[in-house]
């Protein structure tokens, strides 16, 4: 019998089904009542209030948000490559010669990487208090063991021919690494770390929803209270610098390829956050007071085991992943597949961006207004968020694809849609699906932001534990996420590298 | 003249496979040794074995009588055959990486950002015909050739005793060839350039062999030539490549 051999393409449209049964349920819950909140939520985008002091209060709002964002980026960065020197088994091994010393760093790495920043504030909140430091903590320690892990990564992917051959001029480990490696994972850092600078300023939107400040407040206060004028206006001056930041950094960053001339961006914008932090009165040693709390027992989570329905909550979890990522990987190719020219445009990279930068427990109390809370709800909110990301991705991707086979396929086959399915978006599937499997892992740390709006999974439970102080629950909360989040990181990282092999095989295969 | 290298039985054994087998030469201060032999046959583990790269299975290095693994700072040169330049530096930088030993860590951050005075090298890239211009481009910007001439400067700057050069005209043409093998064997001595009176080539144009003073065939891993330039026997070498 002939072996059935799908195109990965195929692999990149089938998860668009999960929109289907998220459509259904949410039509079916819905009651009208809430579409007329929902219309003047539209309305309200054309015409958002322009009280001077609603402005003022919107510029307030994004200017903590974004000291926020650049400092936690900055440290993070900073930390990043610390640890992800120290996490590398290559110079673990070239200077200590073993490479335990390296797994014991990543391994202990790999659990502030699995917790959400959400899920960091709302920890430190009960620990520290309100605070904006808590904020910039919160997203520093789970974005440094990102970093981290990339940087280590790299490193140990790399040739050590350069390190012997500069150990042969005389030079000792230290010089001969310094001297060899930094080069080599110069590139895949800067673009990786700029990356980040937006995940901060999203992160920093996030914790200000769940009360740490920032524009973030701003927009959950204005929902609640359901004065979308004044929503808008805070949501198109976040858009605004949120897009501004992007076009400005992508433009640095791409036309410097020098370590000297990048360094000198990066010192003044260390220097300016630190003068910006001082004019807007952050008080790190005054304003932090510790707050004691009784670690739990075995014991203790043994009980919360049984009040809990954990399997329950890891099913609804995994389920809001599954969904999400559904869509966030099916919809970019079924809209480019329907529209070929679409995904590319001016319009597309506008529609990314508002995705993008809406953040998902804004949209999932928005579907809310008009529908029961519901697994759909929080899927449909993540999914949506992250149709932005891959969107962003393929739209790239197909910019700086050579078009020799889309023209060779519009010359003989005519139809611009199919031309674009086996010209372009064959030549994507590989590489989209990759970073798919990355993707997935990321929505299956996000579900933390949806469950707690949504009720559902254990992000929902973690808030609830966390407000009536059940620390042998938050503990066994916390606990199931890191389990969760290690095994999907594996998954996602054995999904990655096949497809990766895969676009790497065929490349090979088109150069012979 | 006294030995400037010795080795003593080097067997070198790789996935059950020797690539070098009892091995025992002597080199003496001022030798100019081509060493010859067909694709496989064993130069460049002979040549990584000597800079200490790769450890023999059995047998000593010496140098100037002393165990080569156990020397801090051996002044050895190498020319890689696949140069190992730092694609991601420039020119300049690269050239720098040649003066690594003798310079501390904020020397090699200094070089890193690229902020060290390029006037030291100019010299040594005039020395193997790369323009002044070319001191602050890329070398991935840079042609095959460029960048044979830029492993040659970095290896100059080193101040070695001893230089291991594993095919270092390979991407010249035969005029530059010439120059630069005999600029490596003294014929074509420079002002204030320093080049290791000894050295160690590998070599595939059969034409440059006279050059050098001493040449050393080897097949299979083994030393099947060891002679004298005046004792040379082209028929001996022809057998070899059969």
């Amino acid at each position: 019998m002939r072996k059935l051999n799908l195109h990965p393409i195929i692999f990149c449209i089938i998860p668009v089904i999960t929109l289907i049964p998220v459509t259904i349920q949410i039509l079916s819950d819905i009651h009208t009542g809430g579409l007329n909140i929902l219309y003047s939520f539209f309305q309200a985008s054309i015409n958002p209030s322009l009280e001077k002091s609603i402005i003022k209060n919107a510029f307030n709002g994004i200017f903590i948000t974004s000291a926020v964002g650049f400092i936690s980026w900055i440290l993070s960065c900073l930390f990043g490559i610390i640890l992800g020197v120290l996490s590398s088994k290559f110079i673990s091994k070239k200077i200590l010669n073993k490479e335990f010393y390296a797994y014991i760093v990543k391994t202990l790495l790999s659990i502030p990487r699995s917790m959400h920043e959400l899920i960091w504030g709302l920890l430190l909140i009960q620990f520290f208090g309100l605070n904006p430091w808590i904020a910039i903590l919160a997203i520093l320690i789970p974005y440094s063991s990102l970093v981290a892990k990339v940087i280590s990564d790299q490193l140990d992917i790399l040739d050590d021919k350069y390190f012997f051959a500069c150990k042969t001029t005389g030079a000792n480990n230290l010089i001969s690494l310094l001297t060899t490696l930094t080069p080599k994972v110069y590139t895949t850092v800067r673009i990786y770390c700029g990356y980040r600078l937006e995940c901060a300023l999203r992160g920093a939107t996030i914790l200000g929803i769940f009360g740490l400040g920032g524009i973030g407040n701003n927009l959950i206060l204005t929902l609640k209270s359901l004065q979308f004028q004044e929503m808008w206006t805070n949501l198109w001056i976040l858009w605004f610098t949120l897009i501004i930041f992007e076009k400005v950094f992508s433009k640095t960053n791409n036309n410097l390829n020098r370590i000297s001339i990048y360094s000198i961006p990066i010192i003044t914008l260390i220097i300016a956050s630190i003068i910006w932090l001082n004019y807007l009165g952050f008080e790190l040693l005054t304003s932090v007071s510790v707050k004691g709390i009784n670690l739990p027992s075995l014991i203790d989570i043994q009980k919360a085991f049984y009040e809990l329905n954990i399997y329950k909550l890891i099913y609804e979890t995994l389920l809001i992943t599954f969904l999400a990522s559904g869509i966030a990987i099916g919809l970019p190719i079924l809209v480019s597949l329907v529209w070929p020219n679409f995904i590319t445009t001016e319009i597309a990279s506008i529609c990314l961006s508002l995705l993008r930068l809406f953040p998902a427990p804004l949209t999932a109390l928005l579907i809310i207004l008009c529908t029961n809370p519901s697994i759909s709800v929080a899927s449909l909110a993540l999914g949506l968020q992250n149709v932005g990301v891959m969107g962003r991705l393929l739209s790239e991707n197909i910019k700086n694809q050579n078009k020799t086979y889309y023209k060779a396929m519009t010359s003989f086959v005519a139809g611009n849609k199919v031309s674009n399915l086996y010209g372009i978006l064959t030549m994507q599937a590989k590489s989209y699906l990759s970073y798919a499997a990355y993707r997935s892992e990321m929505i299956l740390r996000e579900t933390a932001l949806v469950g707690v709006v949504g009720g559902i999974g254990l992000g929902w439970q973690l808030q609830e534990s966390l407000s009536s102080f059940d620390w042998p629950q938050v503990t066994l909360v916390i606990i199931c996420y890191i389990v969760l989040i290690i095994i999907g990181e594996n998954i996602s990282g054995k999904f990655s590298n096949h497809w990766i092999m895969k676009r790497s095989e065929s490349i090979n295969l088109h150069h012979k | 003249m006294k030995n400037i290298l010795e080795l003593q039985s080097i067997d070198l054994k790789t996935n059950n496979k020797y690539r070098l087998k009892n091995i025992s030469l002597s080199i003496k201060e001022g030798e100019h040794l081509a060493l010859i032999g067909p694709n496989g046959s064993g130069k460049t583990s002979l040549i990584s074995t000597i800079n200490g790269t790769t450890y023999p299975t059995s047998g000593k290095i010496l140098f100037r009588g002393e165990d080569i693994h156990r020397i801090n700072k051996i002044k050895i040169a190498t020319i890689w055959q696949d140069l190992r330049l730092i694609e991601e530096l420039t020119v300049n930088q690269n050239v720098n990486i040649g003066l690594l030993g003798r310079k501390n860590l904020l020397w090699a951050l200094k070089n890193l950002i690229g902020i060290i005075n390029d006037n030291h090298n100019i010299r040594y890239l005039k020395a193997v015909g790369i323009k002044h211009e070319l001191l602050n481009t890329l070398i991935s910007n840079l042609s095959g050739g460029q960048k044979q001439r830029v492993a040659i400067a970095r290896m100059l700057v080193q101040n070695a005793d001893l230089l291991l050069a594993d095919e270092p005209t390979s991407n010249l043409d035969f005029k530059l060839s010439t120059e630069i093998i005999e600029l490596l064997v003294h014929k074509n001595e420079l002002p204030k350039i320093s080049i290791p009176k000894t050295c160690i080539v590998a070599i595939h144009k059969k034409d440059l062999i006279h050059k050098f003073n001493r040449i050393i065939g080897i097949k299979e891993g083994s030393i099947i030539i060891d002679t004298d330039i005046n004792n040379y026997n082209e028929e001996r070498l022809k057998e070899m490549f059969q």
